[in-house]
């Protein structure tokens, strides 16, 4: 019993700094930035996230006054897991009550899982025709590369290898700068008003637990009559996803990549070159 | 699929019954600061939370077969608030008061806090090629996900 005590009296700076940074973040609160036809909207989980960053010495050497130093860097990563658990119940309260819109949505549900392939269709020609990128590409194109995924290649690659490279470059880009990407996605495409609310907010079921809390923050400021339907197909997406993301990768996505790679992929001249990549893990 | 998958981590129940409560009471302080809903109003709906968590996490524990916690608490907040369950208006009622927003905000700040210098270190070595794919892969996987939702939704006649 003390001993969890103990730790919280070791860690008081780092609950207070955060404490600051929500209440810095909640007060600037949501703001709104018109672009070209749509908008793009800025919340206080992004702030919250940039500000978490500057205070970090990992990422601004000198960052202000010595605040926060890498003790509290250590204590703050289990927090992330045990915070993320509040928030994913307050999803899962969401989707029960709209249960039965969500059963008569469920092909549409399931089938959106198929969207990756198109991920792929993006990336890859973007990736090997005009970047000449090796087989990272494969790693990199065939999924958002959330955790799953990242086990996966790993897996069957191995994470040091070409493949390995390009998924966890991906995947550290996402952890970087998902979030505030996806509000932006989600806000431009949302302010558009070309795909059904209902149809954007399955689509933000895809990635992770901020992820998804950014894009519906996002559609639910742009369409707020129908908040609760965007926020309940979002939170059954991402359920599905964590159930069915990883096989679409293994039997879909990672074969097609491989296919599209070996009729356009560039010759690999043999022992490894040594590209910009090559030395990442 | 790997190993991770099959093992089961062991959870201190005690010490996230007390970690939950610091998380959430900052949670509860962007609540009021952000969406203004007084503290007070949003207590019962954030003790709700509180309990669904910990259910999910004593259920992860001792279940017979090993889900992650994430999944059991999404299990679990679904059922209680399935529209044929008794008393599932009222908690609606009180989880109303509960932003959602404001329950990501403090997990953001954390990560901000958290990030490694490994992470730092794996992102610039990756390269801007990679950086370019990976918004591509988003902005690809977001669109054609939501293009699909909306030809099989039309289709079904749902919207």
């Amino acid at each position: 019993m003390s001993n969890v005590f103990r730790k919280l009296a070791t860690e008081w700076k780092l609950h207070l700094v955060v404490v600051v940074l929500v209440v810095v973040s909640e007060l600037i609160y949501i703001r709104e930035i018109p672009l070209g036809p749509g908008i793009i909207l800025l919340l206080p989980l992004l702030y919250a996230f940039i500000l978490g960053g500057l205070l970090n010495p990992n990422v601004i050497r000198r960052s202000v006054g010595g605040l926060v130093r890498s003790r509290e860097v250590r204590a703050a990563s289990p927090y992330i897991v045990i915070a993320v658990m509040p928030l994913i119940a307050k999803f899962g309260t969401l989707v029960g009550p709209s249960m039965k819109t969500i059963i008569e949505a469920g092909p549409a549900l399931i089938l959106q899982e198929l969207g990756n392939v198109g991920t792929v269709l993006f990336a890859f020609p973007v990736a090997v025709f005009l970047l000449r990128m090796g087989r990272e590409v494969i790693g990199a194109a065939h999924s958002i590369a959330r955790e799953p995924n990242v086990a996966l290649i790993s897996d069957k690659y191995g994470l040091s290898s070409k493949e390995g490279t390009g998924v966890m470059g991906v995947y550290i880009t996402g952890t970087l700068f998902g979030t505030i990407f996806f509000a932006i996605i989600a806000s431009l495409v949302g302010s558009l008003n070309l795909l059904h609310p209902y149809a954007l907010g399955m689509a933000c079921g895809i990635g992770s637990a901020s992820m998804m809390a950014a894009c519906t923050g996002a559609l639910a400021n742009i369409f707020p009559q129908m908040e609760d339907q965007i926020v309940a197909f979002a939170g059954a997406s991402n359920i599905l996803t964590y159930g069915n993301g990883l096989y679409i990768s293994l039997f879909v996505t990672i074969p097609i990549c491989e296919f599209l790679y070996r009729r356009f992929g560039r010759e690999e001249p043999e022992p490894a070159s040594t590209t910009e990549g090559g030395a990442a893990r | 699929m790997t190993q991770a998958e099959a093992e089961r981590p062991t959870i201190n129940l005690l010490d996230h019954a007390i970690l939950l409560v610091v998380v959430l009471a900052i949670a509860l302080i962007g609540n009021f600061v952000g969406p203004d809903i007084p503290i007070l109003d949003a207590l019962p709906g954030m003790f709700i939370l509180y309990v669904i968590t910990m259910v999910g996490l004593v259920v992860t524990k001792y279940a017979p077969f090993y889900l992650p916690s994430v999944a059991w608490i999404s299990l679990v907040a679904i059922l209680v608030t399935l529209p044929w369950i008794p008393g599932q208006e009222w908690l609606g009622g009180h989880l109303e008061k509960v932003d959602f927003l404001a329950l990501a905000t403090p997990v953001l700040a954390y990560a901000g806090l958290a990030i490694t210098r490994n992470e730092v270190d794996t992102f610039a070595r990756s390269g801007w090629k990679i950086v370019v794919v990976a918004l591509l892969v988003f902005l690809g996987s977001y669109v054609s996900s939501a293009a699909v939702a909306q030809a099989v939704l039309t289709l079904q006649g749902e919207i």
